[in-house]
């Protein structure tokens, strides 16, 4: 994976210099292992500051909402199918873009290998191909990538880019999952008091710092229903049923429109897995609508779209 | 009725009703203490009402009547109970017949049809046997609001049935005794969704059949119903006429013998049977036709023209509906507005010549102050008071915030109250009011035209339902009904102090019309137009006027196309109020109702057209199959093409021996799930006029099924009584057709006879589908829909056949579905209509209640542009907002689907604001 | 649970819905008086939020019809 740094750098090196865009956005290196943070360049001397590995899992698609220069920007399977969805809801130009595709082969859980060496302080995390190592103050310890690959990850489906200008690789094989959605099905066979449970035990941690909002590419509303007073739709305490409600309506508003890129996960201090949410929106947009969110600029999401002469029964 | 077009003098008998229509409130006491029971008719006499009585829920207006015939008072000479029990003293027993002369400068007959009944047939044993119902009874006994509440139960003993069989063609395509040779049009249809919405009703193990000789769902989308309800959900369709139905002892059960397909005769047991009857014409409206001078068909209709499809044979006396022939009511709702534009046209010097202007009353600046409420709570008589404590809800309103002013009255809608209201509002300076009463959809009106009288906007008004949705359906829990009527004033008080006076947009309305399709329908569109005095421009992209009708030759009723189509070229071309654009399409489109601006497109030439409704006539055409040899074998012809050789006079026709018809070619096809409607029709119309030319060819129709609708039967039998065959075959018997040597034949397998029939053909004719030219272009230009097959799509299957759901955009002829030319002119004059509805009018004046909105917290995501059915929203194009949302308040018809999708909170509803609905549901 | 009185919060659509309450009533059809009803100009005026709202208000159901 790391292969692909020098050629990153090289083509926003070009991209800049020959001013075919303003600015690059890609990955850098964060100050805490595992934790690469996005970064804007916008001179040819900067990119050696950008780099590819185990760990580019923010989605950048969050870095474009709104631009008015030209970009060039990085994009594997999740981010390409976020800037889909971003055309499409008129958040930036098509024309504008450059986009650079990659290869995806999925990104660590950085709480996996946290959880692996004991919570143990990790110093450095260096890729090695199908491995990793991991080391700390005292201790080194190798890893093999895919077993500690983000669950996002692991049911994946578009590992190459939908949208680009060139591609940096070739693509990767996508393989057909045996079934992607187990446990959504799993919680969807709880009887109503089970799955009441599972949800408030789901969120119970939840200390409302919106890290998950700001993670996402989709959330990108000047205000949010969170933020408005008047009228105020969810109050501001962490009391569970304000966590819940913020939960249900922030699922409610990625529904046809969430790639499952799992930004919202990697980025939550307290762990909540809240894709349970939006996965079970996915799973229903592909049994009613024969819909992925991000796959093609021809069409709006199933919910965005009226029509009267649906097709599907269960509108009628 | 005597005098002429545009000045008759008619003579009309209103009948007493005993019930001042002024006074009553609906309320119902009178029948609840009326002491005498009769059948009621509504509910097919299966259950009974009062002598005093609305005939139906849904009655307009809700006032009672005094069924003269039955009340005791009229039969004995006292009673009266119903005078002494009701509240608002409407009951009038001195109420007279009354003799009204009217003139009247048109007359628009819409008589309607009552249904056969099958009591005098033997066949059925209707009367005799209690499980042998009509569909009529049926349809109440499926009803919510019939005898069983839409539970399914047979007559005899109450039981839910377990097997029910539909017969169709009772009364109709039947040449027998009383009943009818023509077909009633709407049976097939109305079996087969009595069948699909029993099945709901009953769950899984309903078993339903359906005994028919063809299916004729010739209507749009009723081919996919039929197949739907087959494959969908089970439903039995057995083709076979059913002789008689025989009890099995007194079990209540039905055996039907019937002959199947393959000849050999079966027997089925049923739980009950339904009989599908037919429409006829009323003796009594036979009679008003001979009063009036009017010609009858055969079928006792009122006698039409295909090029006059709404006249009758009286000038200034239009026709429309059942009485015009058997329809459904798509067709009902098409004719309605084309008689009605026929009557515009005659009286067009006349309009506004009756109008009254209202008094303005200038609006007084309250609305923004801090709310002053006035809260008025109903005793309604005792319909509310009896059961609510009125007066306790009234002294909880006082406590409410904001609240200034409480009262409760007998009656608030009486016009004292009225004139309190006002007065109350001006002295207490009141700027918000509640009421408390009945239903806000019969009586806001009347409360909102008080406010505006006294100086208040419309929009500061709310109204809370404790009548319908309380008292009225509480009456043992009267604490409990309380209660709620409390809570529901809490909530509407809620709501008021968040209101603020709205203002109604309005907008100027250019007069002039665009007419897209110069065929037969966006003729008449254009004459329609024209004839009130309104400018058209009417767009075709050929060189010619006419459409599809220049490749007819003849009427189902024998009516010369050509000659009649060059009339009404002749007669559009010459009218200086049409302005005739050939070789032209549309190249761009802007604005909306009212303010169209559009670019014609002429040989390179563009120029640009400021208009203010559009009608689109843009037709369809004809299929060119690719099966059966056409084009490969210069026997096999299509309908249009043979229509040209009998208009050619072709020779080669008498020479022919024999003559194939090969129907539903790409019709009615898993590509193409739709009938074309005309082909059957058509096919036979052909057949009889080649039999004419040459009497001893024969001729053979194949058929899946014939859809002679109408008394376009009467062809059908003249067919077979003339010699010509019909013979049938499916989607998976198709006919073969090859070429053996120099002979084209066809072979088909004939269920009848258990073998195949091969046929040396002289000439194949076929019935090719009637395929839309799906204009994408022109749907995204007015934002209209499309289905799947490429049709338009209209407002309303049933109501709204002609007009779009976009303001100002109207739909004719076969871009909306396949017709026949008397149809296509016809609903060629209903869009005129619907349009002059716009056209009339120097601005239109919308609802306050449209959505806006804020642009600062627009994120410019476009939900709203996508969601909306009427595209009201856009993006603004310029300025300091360029790219976030706004909304055309002309085109809003406040239904909140923006607002519930914007994810932003940018949208907001006026008149049902977020903070309003929170504000209520906080106070639940 | 018999003498359990639920609070339902009902959001009706004024063209269908409503009308049909209203229908109920002149049918005098008679019902438990435990819900109460919001008037909306059609269901799609309905968004997820107010349901929730209507929960986080203590409605131990939520009724939309339209």
């Amino acid at each position: 994976m790391e292969r692909y740094t020098e050629k990153i750098r090289e083509r926003a090196r070009d991209l800049l210099e020959s001013g075919k865009v303003d600015v690059f956005i890609g990955y850098s290196k964060g100050s805490v292992p595992m934790m690469n943070r996005p970064a804007l360049i916008r001179e040819p001397r900067e990119v050696n500051k950008l780099l590819w590995d185990n760990h580019c899992a923010l989605n950048l698609c969050n870095y474009l909402t709104k631009r008015t220069e030209k970009i060039g920007i990085i994009a594997n399977g999740c981010n390409s199918r976020n800037i889909v969805t971003h055309i499409l809801e008129n958040q930036i130009k098509r024309e504008q873009l450059y986009i650079v595709g990659i290869p995806c082969e999925g990104m660590v859980d950085h709480r996996a290998v946290a959880r692996a060496v004991g919570q143990r302080d990790i110093l450095a995390v260096e890729g090695l191909g199908e491995e990793f190592l991991v080391k700390g103050k005292d201790f080194e310890e190798r890893f093999t990538k895919q077993t500690f690959l983000q669950r996002n990850c692991v049911t994946c489906r578009h590992h190459n880019p939908v949208i680009y200008d060139e591609m940096i690789g070739e693509p990767v094989e996508e393989g057909e999952l045996p079934n992607g959605y187990a446990d959504v099905e799993a919680i969807e066979g709880m009887s109503s008091d089970k799955k009441w449970a599972f949800f408030a035990q789901l969120i119970s941690r939840c200390i409302r710092c919106y890290a998950c909002r700001n993670a996402c590419p989709l959330c990108y509303c000047p205000t949010c229903f969170v933020d408005e007073s008047k009228p105020q739709w969810v109050g501001k305490s962490s009391d569970p049923t304000d966590t819940m409600t913020f939960h249900l309506l922030r699922a409610y508003h990625c529904a046809g429109r969430c790639t499952d890129c799992g930004a919202c996960e990697r980025v939550c201090p307290v762990g909540i897995s809240m894709r349970q949410f939006t996965r079970k929106l996915n799973k229903d947009g592909e049994t009613f609508f024969s819909w992925e969110a991000g796959l093609t600029l021809e069409k709006r999401p199933p919910l965005d779209t009226y029509r009267p002469d649906d097709y599907n029964d269960f509108i009628k | 009725m005597s005098g002429k077009p545009g000045n008759f003098s008619a003579e009309i008998l209103k009948r007493p009703r005993f019930v001042d229509v002024e006074k009553c409130i609906a309320c119902g006491a009178c029948a609840e203490k009326c002491p005498k029971k009769v059948d009621d008719a509504y509910n097919q006499n299966l259950i009974k009402r009062k002598a005093i009585y609305v005939e139906y829920p849904q009655a307009v207006p809700l006032k009672y009547a005094i069924d003269k015939d039955h009340c005791i008072f009229f039969e004995k000479g006292k009673c009266r109970a119903c005078e002494k029990f009701c509240p608002s003293k409407a009951i009038n027993f001195d109420d007279k017949e009354e003799h009204l002369n009217l003139k009247v400068g048109a007359v628009i007959l819409a008589p309607g049809f009552r249904a056969y009944n099958p009591a005098g047939d033997d066949t059925f044993k209707y009367g005799r046997l209690p499980n042998v119902v009509t569909s009529m009874e049926f349809e109440r006994i499926l009803s919510a609001t019939g005898p069983s509440q839409g539970h399914i139960r047979r007559p005899s003993d109450q039981k839910s049935p377990k097997k029910i069989a539909w017969l169709q063609c009772v009364g109709s395509r039947d040449v027998h005794r009383a009943a009818h040779g023509y077909c009633s049009s709407v049976c097939c249809m109305y079996a087969v969704k009595e069948a699909v919405i029993a099945k709901e009703h009953a769950g899984g193990d309903l078993d339903c059949a359906i005994f028919y000789m063809d299916m004729r769902s010739h209507g749009k989308d009723f081919e996919r119903y039929y197949n739907d309800a087959k494959e969908k959900h089970g439903i039995r369709f057995i083709r076979s006429r059913v002789p008689t139905i025989e009890p099995v002892d007194d079990t209540g059960d039905l055996i039907l013998p019937h002959v199947n397909e393959a000849g050999e005769v079966e027997e089925e047991r049923f739980d009950m049977v339904v009989l599908s009857v037919g429409m006829e014409t009323t003796p009594e409206v036979a009679r008003l036709a001979r009063n009036l001078d009017i010609d009858l068909t055969e079928g006792r209709f009122c006698r039409t023209d295909t090029f006059h499809p709404v006249r009758s044979s009286r000038p200034g006396v239009f026709v429309c509906g059942a009485f015009q022939g058997t329809k459904d009511i798509p067709q009902s709702v098409i004719e309605a507005s084309s008689a009605a534009a026929e009557a515009e046209v005659l009286l067009s010097a006349a309009r506004n010549t009756e109008t009254r202007r209202k008094k303005e009353i200038l609006e007084r600046r309250e609305g923004n102050k801090t709310p002053r409420i006035g809260v008025f709570v109903c005793h309604c008589g005792i319909n509310i008071g009896g059961v609510v404590d009125v007066p306790a809800v009234r002294d909880y309103a006082a406590t409410l915030p904001f609240v200034e002013f409480v009262t409760d009255n007998l009656f608030t809608c009486s016009t004292d109250t009225q004139d309190t209201i006002s007065r109350v509002i001006r002295e207490k300076a009141l700027n918000r009011i509640v009421v408390a009463a009945c239903t806000p959809k019969t009586h806001e009106p009347l409360f909102q035209e008080t406010l505006v009288s006294a100086g208040l906007n419309r929009y500061v008004f709310e109204m809370t339902n404790i009548r319908n949705q309380d008292s009225w359906v509480h009456k043992d829990a009267p604490d409990k009904a309380t209660e709620k009527a409390k809570d529901l004033v809490r909530m509407a008080v809620a709501k008021a102090a968040l209101m603020s006076p709205l203002e109604e947009a309005e907008v100027d309305v250019n007069r002039r019309a665009v007419v897209v399709g110069g065929g037969v329908s966006g003729m008449a569109a254009s004459k329609a137009l024209s004839g009130q005095g309104y400018q058209v421009t009417l767009v075709e992209r050929e060189a010619t006027l006419g459409g599809q009708a220049l490749n007819l030759f003849r009427t189902w009723r024998g009516e010369d196309i050509q000659e009649n189509l060059a009339a009404m070229v002749k007669s559009v071309e010459s009218d200086p109020l049409i302005d005739v654009c050939l070789n032209t399409e549309l190249g761009q489109v802007e604005g909306f109702v009212g303010n169209f601006k559009t670019t014609l497109t002429c040989k390179g030439q563009e120029h640009v057209v400021d208009h203010g409704v559009t009608i689109l006539a843009t037709g369809a055409k004809e299929f060119k199959p690719e099966e059966y040899l056409y084009g490969k074998d210069p026997r096999v012809v299509t309908h249009l093409e043979l229509d040209r050789k009998f208009m050619n006079h072709d020779q080669g026709l008498k020479s022919v021996k024999a003559a194939v018809f090969i129907q539903c070619v790409g019709s009615r096809e898993p590509q193409r799930p739709y009938c074309s409607r005309v082909c059957c029709t058509h096919a036979i119309e052909s057949a009889l006029y080649l039999k004419k030319i040459n009497p001893d060819a024969e001729i053979f129709v194949l058929n899946r099924e014939i859809r002679t609708y109408g008394e376009r039967e009467y062809l059908y039998r003249e067919a077979r009584l003339a010699g010509i065959v019909f013979i049938r075959f499916s989607l998976e018997t198709k006919p073969k057709v090859f070429v053996d040597g120099a002979d084209l034949k066809v072979e088909v397998p004939d269920a009848a006879l258990g073998h195949s029939v091969g046929i040396k053909a002289d000439l194949l004719a076929l019935a090719t589908a009637i395929v839309p030219y799906k204009d994408e272009k022109l749907a995204r230009f007015f934002k209209v829909p499309m289905n799947e097959d490429g049709f338009f799509v209209e407002a309303h299957a049933k109501l709204g056949p002609s007009e779009f759901a976009s303001d100002g955009v109207f739909l004719c002829g076969m871009a909306h579905y396949p017709k026949p030319i008397d149809e296509a002119l016809a609903q060629g004059q209903a869009a005129a209509s619907r349009a002059v509805t716009l056209l009339s009018r120097e601005k239109i004046r919308v609802s306050g209640t449209v959505a806006y909105v804020n642009p600062a917290v627009c994120s410019s995501c476009g939900v709203c542009v996508e969601v909306c059915p009427y595209s009201a929203p856009s993006f603004i194009e310029k300025g300091p907002f360029s790219g976030k949302a706004e909304i055309n308040p002309v085109l809003c018809k406040g239904c909140g689907l923006c607002v519930s999708s914007c994810r932003s909170g940018a949208l907001n509803l006026k008149g049902f604001e977020e903070g309003q609905i929170m504000a209520m549901i906080n106070e639940v | 649970m018999s003498d359990w009185e639920p609070k339902i919060t009902a959001f009706l659509c004024n063209w269908c819905s409503y009308g049909a309450a209203d229908l109920a009533g002149v049918s005098r059809l008679q019902y438990p008086p435990y819900f109460r009803v919001i008037r909306v100009p059609c269901s799609a005026r309905i968004s997820p939020k107010f349901i929730l709202s209507a929960f986080r208000h203590g409605a131990d159901g939520v009724w939309v019809s339209g």
